[in-house]
C-alpha cells in the first residue's frame, strides 16, 4: 500500500505531462522562431506533417492499447506507396488509391496472421515484416525512384487533408473510448489472462487492429504519393520513430490498459508534429533533428512508462 | 507486563494513505517468548502495521522500542540485521533461481571464493537451512519453479529463519500452505517461543490464531481495539470486537436436505489431465457441489477444465444439453461462470476500474451495436452490484485499491451480471474476513434459491462442509469420497479420504 500513494501522484502527473510537453515545444519554438511557428505557410506545413504522425499514431495507439506493437508501419506505407505509383501509371491515379489501402490492409493482416497464430512476440515479428518490406520497397522501385503520373499531386486538395485529420480523430477517439472494441482492448492490455477467462477472443481483436492499423499504412502510402509525387525507398522512413514517440509523449504505456487514452495519442501527435516544423524551420539538418527526438524519446519513456509492475502494489 | 521483558513495543503510530487513515494511534507491545497474534478484518490496518515493523515502510508518526532501545530502521536491510525477519502474504521469491539463491538473494557474498560464487557451499548451506526447518523434501539445488506454491512458502520460511531472527511476522502465510506446511510453521514458531524469541502472528482465521497464539491483539479500521490474553479467548467475543457488532457463529447454512432435482447441468465424463485422474461427477440444478481435498489433490485443476480453460487429455466436460464444453467462450454460451483461486491476476483486471472489471463479461449486454455508453454502464453496475454491498469510492475506483473481500465482491457481481446459471468458484473465501465471508455464503444460499448451480472448490473443509449438498473428496487426483449433506460429515472423517 506503500505505493499507492506515490503511485496516484505519479498517475496525475503522467496525465499533466503530454499537455505540459506540448505546451513547452509550442513556447520554446515560438520563442526560437521569433513566431514564426504560427505563421500561415508553417502552419500549413505542420499539418501536411500532421497528417502521417496523427493517422500513424492513432493506430500505434490502437496496438499499444492491447499491449502489441507493429515496427513495419512506416515501410507498410513505403510499400503501398509504391505499389501505389506502380497502379497509378499502369492503370489511372484513382485505381492507385484502393490498391494502395489493399496493399496496406494485407501486410496489416499477414501481421496479425503471424502474430496470433505463431505466437512470435508482435516486437519480434514486426521488425521482421519491416525487414522484409524494406527490401519489398527496393525491388518494387528497381532500387531507384518512381515518379507517380503529374496529375496526381492534384489529389492533394486541402479538403482531403481535412477530411483525413477530422476523420481520423472522430473514428479514433470513438473506436478507442465509446466502443465495445476499445473496451476489450484495454482489457487485453491490462490483463490478457483475464481476457481469456471471461471467454473473450483475443486473437479476434489482435488481428482487426493490425488490419486496421495496414489499412491506415496504406491510406498514408497515398497520401504521401500525391503530396511528392514520388515513390522512394525512404518514404515512410520517419514515420515508426515519430509515431512511436507521440505515443509515448502522450502518455500511453506501450503495455495497454485501461490508462490509455485517446486525448494522449492527439497531445502526443500534435506535440511531434509542431516539433518537427519548429525544427525545420530553426535549419536543423535532419541527422540532427533525429538526434534530438531520439533524446525527448529517452525522456518521454523515462517519465511516462510506468516501470512498477502495477500488480506488485497492494 | 514488565517493560524489561519487553521485545518490540509500538507508540502512538499514525499512517494515512491518501484520505485514508490506515493507523491512527496504534501502541502494542510484544513480549519475550510471546506469540502474539494480530487480527481485524480487511483494511483494519494489522499488514500495515507489521509491515512498518518490518521496515517495507515508514509510519507518518509514532515511535517503536526494540527491547527497550528506540528502533528506527531506514529499510528492511536494517531490520533484518536487528533481527526482524518478515514472511509475507504475497508472493517474495524469483522462480528462475535455484532454491538456495532464493534463499541467500542479497547475501551472495558469503559464498565468494575469489570472486567466483561457490555454488556448491552455498547449496549446502542452503540445505542445512531447509532441513533445519524440517523440509527436508526441498533440494536446495532444484529450481524454485520446479516448486509447488506451498513448498515455495517454505522457502521463504526458511529464508527468513536463517537469519535468526528475534521477531518473526508471519502475514497470512498459512492460507497459502496445505497442513504438513502449517506444521512445520508452528514448530518454528513453537521454537522460538522456548528460546524467549517472539512472533507477530496474522490469520484470518480465528480457530488458528486461538490455538496458536498466546494473546491476540485486535485491530478495527485502523484503531487498536483491545488486547485478550489465551485465558480468556472466546471466539464470539473476539469476532465481535473485530467486525465492531454481532456476528453469529453459524453463518453456514442451517438446512440438512441435499438437493435433490434430477436434472443434470454439468458433466464430467472419466476427465484426466495433469493432475486429474479419470474423474466423472454430475452437477445437479440447484445444487452446491463442494469439492475439497489437499492442495495439490487436483481440485484447482478441475474447476478449470469444467470451464473449458484447459482441454482435459481423455474425456469430457458436457453442460446439460450435451454441448461439449471445449473452450471458455462455448462455456459462457452455457451461462457458466468461473472465478479463479487466483483471482487478482485471472478474474479480474486489478489495475483497472471497478466499473470496466463488472462490465467485462457482459459488453454484448451493455453495448448498443458496436457503441457502449457510460451511462448504461453505470445503470448494469447499479443494478448488479446493489445487493452486494461492495465499499468503495466510486465505480471508476481501480480494483487493486480495495480489499480481498472487496475484490471478491467485484468478481462477483462481473458473474452475476453476465447473469450466470452455473457458477464454478475456487477458493471464494481465501484471504477474506469474516464479515465479507458471511456474505457470500448468504449469496450462495441465495443463488441455490434461484436455482443456480454451484461448484465450490475449498481447502477449507469447515466451509465446504457447511455450504455443500454433495462433497466430492479428491485424492491424489482421484475421487476418493463422496457424501450427500444429510450423512453429516464431520472434517475429521473426510480428512481420512484425504491423506
Amino acid at each position: 500500500m506503500a505505493n499507492e500513494d506515490t503511485n496516484k501522484k505519479k498517475i496525475s502527473f503522467q496525465v499533466i505531462f503530454p499537455f505540459l510537453g506540448l505546451i513547452l515545444i509550442l513556447l520554446l519554438f515560438s520563442i526560437l522562431t521569433g513566431g514564426k511557428l504560427f505563421s500561415a505557410s508553417s502552419l500549413k506545413s505542420t499539418m501536411n506533417d500532421g497528417i502521417y504522425i496523427l493517422l500513424g499514431t492513432i493506430g500505434f495507439t490502437l496496438l499499444s492499447a492491447m499491449g502489441q506493437m507493429d515496427f513495419s508501419i512506416g515501410f507498410n506505407m513505403g510499400v503501398s506507396c509504391a505499389v501505389c505509383c506502380l497502379v497509378a501509371n499502369a492503370v489511372s491515379i484513382y485505381a492507385s488509391i484502393p490498391a494502395a489501402i489493399a496493399t496496406g490492409l494485407v501486410i496489416g493482416c499477414v501481421n496479425g496472421v503471424i502474430v496470433t497464430k505463431t505466437r512470435i512476440s508482435p516486437m519480434i515479428a514486426t521488425m521482421g515484416m519491416m525487414f522484409i518490406l524494406q527490401g519489398g520497397v527496393l525491388v518494387i522501385l528497381n532500387g531507384s525512384v518512381l515518379q507517380a503520373p503529374l496529375t496526381m499531386m492534384s489529389l492533394y486538395t486541402t479538403p482531403l487533408k481535412i477530411l483525413l485529420l477530422a476523420g481520423g480523430i472522430v473514428l479514433g477517439f470513438v473506436l478507442l473510448e465509446k466502443t465495445k472494441y476499445g473496451r476489450i482492448s484495454k482489457a487485453i492490455g491490462a490483463s490478457p489472462e483475464t481476457v481469456r477467462q471471461t471467454g473473450i477472443n483475443a486473437n479476434k481483436y489482435k488481428l482487426i487492429t493490425y488490419i486496421i492499423v495496414g489499412g491506415i499504412c496504406g491510406i498514408l502510402g497515398f497520401v504521401s504519393l500525391a503530396r511528392t509525387g514520388s515513390a522512394t525507398n525512404s518514404t515512410g522512413g520517419t514515420l515508426l520513430f515519430n509515431c512511436m514517440n507521440a505515443t509515448l509523449l502522450g502518455g500511453v504505456p506501450l503495455t495497454g490498459g485501461p490508462t490509455t487514452k485517446f486525448r494522449g495519442a492527439l497531445l502526443g501527435a500534435l506535440t511531434i508534429s509542431f516539433l518537427v516544423t519548429g525544427m525545420t524551420l530553426m535549419r536543423i539538418s535532419a541527422q540532427n533533428q533525429q538526434l534530438i527526438k531520439g533524446i525527448i524519446f529517452l525522456i518521454a519513456v523515462g517519465i511516462c512508462f510506468d516501470r512498477k509492475n502495477l500488480k506488485v502494489i497492494k | 507486563m514488565s517493560e524489561e521483558k519487553l521485545m518490540l513495543k509500538v507508540e502512538h503510530m499514525y499512517k494515512n494513505f491518501g484520505i485514508t487513515k490506515a493507523l491512527q494511534d496504534v501502541s502494542f507491545g510484544v513480549r519475550q517468548g510471546q506469540i502474539l497474534g494480530l487480527i481485524g478484518e480487511n483494511g483494519s490496518g494489522k499488514s500495515t502495521v507489521t509491515s512498518i515493523i518490518a521496515a517495507l515502510q515508514s509510519a507518518d508518526s509514532g515511535t517503536m522500542y526494540l527491547e527497550g532501545e528506540e528502533y528506527k530502521p531506514k529499510n528492511s536491510v536494517e531490520a533484518i540485521e536487528k533481527g526482524i525477519c518478515m514472511i509475507l502474504q504475497e508472493k517474495g521469491t524469483f522462480d528462475l533461481l535455484t532454491v538456495a539463491k532464493n534463499i541467500f538473494v542479497g547475501k551472495e557474498e558469503l559464498f565468494v571464493k575469489h570472486g567466483f560464487l561457490d555454488v556448491k557451499a552455498m547449496n549446502r548451506e542452503a540445505q542445512k537451512a531447509l532441513d533445519a526447518i524440517h523440509a527436508e523434501n526441498i533440494r536446495a539445488e532444484m529450481p524454485l519453479a520446479a516448486l509447488n506454491f506451498e513448498d515455495r512458502k517454505l522457502v521463504e520460511v526458511a529464508r527468513a529463519m536463517y537469519s535468526n531472527p528475534k521477531i518473526l511476522v508471519v502475514d497470512e502465510t498459512t492460507t497459502a500452505l496445505n497442513r504438513n506446511g502449517r506444521d512445520i510453521l508452528y514448530e518454528i514458531m513453537k521454537e522460538m517461543k522456548e528460546n524467549d524469541k517472539s512472533v507477530i502472528f496474522i490469520s484470518h482465521d480465528l480457530d488458528e490464531i486461538m490455538s496458536v497464539c498466546d494473546t491476540v491483539t485486535i485491530l478495527r479500521d485502523g484503531v487498536y481495539i483491545d488486547t485478550i490474553e489465551k485465558s480468556d479467548y472466546a471466539a464470539p467475543v473476539l469476532r465481535k470486537l473485530m467486525v465492531g457488532r454481532e456476528v453469529s457463529d453459524n453463518y453456514y447454512r442451517t438446512d440438512k436436505e441435499s438437493c435433490k432435482n434430477p436434472e443434470v447441468v454439468l458433466k464430467m465424463d472419466h476427465v484426466s489431465c495433469k493432475d486429474v485422474k479419470d474423474v466423472s461427477f454430475e452437477l445437479h440444478k440447484g445444487e452446491i457441489l463442494g469439492f475439497g481435498g489437499l492442495g495439490d489433490c487436483g481440485m484447482h485443476i478441475l474447476g478449470n477444465v469444467a470451464f473449458g480453460l484447459t482441454d482435459p487429455d481423455l474425456g469430457k466436460v458436457t453442460a446439460g444439453d450435451g454441448t461439449v464444453i471445449k473452450d471458455a467462450h462455448v462455456a459462457m454460451q452455457k451461462k457458466i461462470a468461473y472465478i479463479s483461486k487466483n483471482r487478482d491476476q485471472e478474474t479480474l483486471m486489478v489495475s483497472c476500474s471497478i466499473k470496466d472489471n463488472v462490465c467485462l463479461a457482459s459488453y454484448d449486454k451493455i453495448a448498443k451495436g458496436p457503441f457502449v455508453f457510460k451511462k448504461d454502464e453505470e445503470k448494469f453496475i447499479e443494478e448488479h452490484s446493489k445487493g452486494l454491498e461492495i465499499k468503495m469510492q466510486n465505480t471508476d475506483q481501480y480494483v487493486m485499491e480495495l480489499s480481498g473481500g472487496n475484490k471478491q465482491k467485484v468478481a462477483l457481481a462481473k458473474w452475476l451480471g453476465f447473469g450466470a446459471d452455473i457458477f464454478i468458484l475456487d477458493c471464494p473465501t481465501r484471504g477474506i474476513d469474516i464479515g465479507v465471508k458471511s456474505n457470500i455464503y448468504q449469496l450462495m444460499i441465495e443463488l441455490r434459491k434461484q436455482g443456480k448451480s454451484i461448484i465450490m472448490i475449498s481447502e477449507e473443509m469447515a466451509e465446504v462442509i457447511g455450504m455443500s449438498d454433495r462433497v466430492i473428496i479428491l485424492k491424489e487426483g482421484r475421487i476418493s469420497g463422496e457424501f450427500k449433506r444429510e450423512e453429516g460429515v464431520t472434517e475429521l472423517v473426510l480428512i481420512d479420504y484425504m491423506v
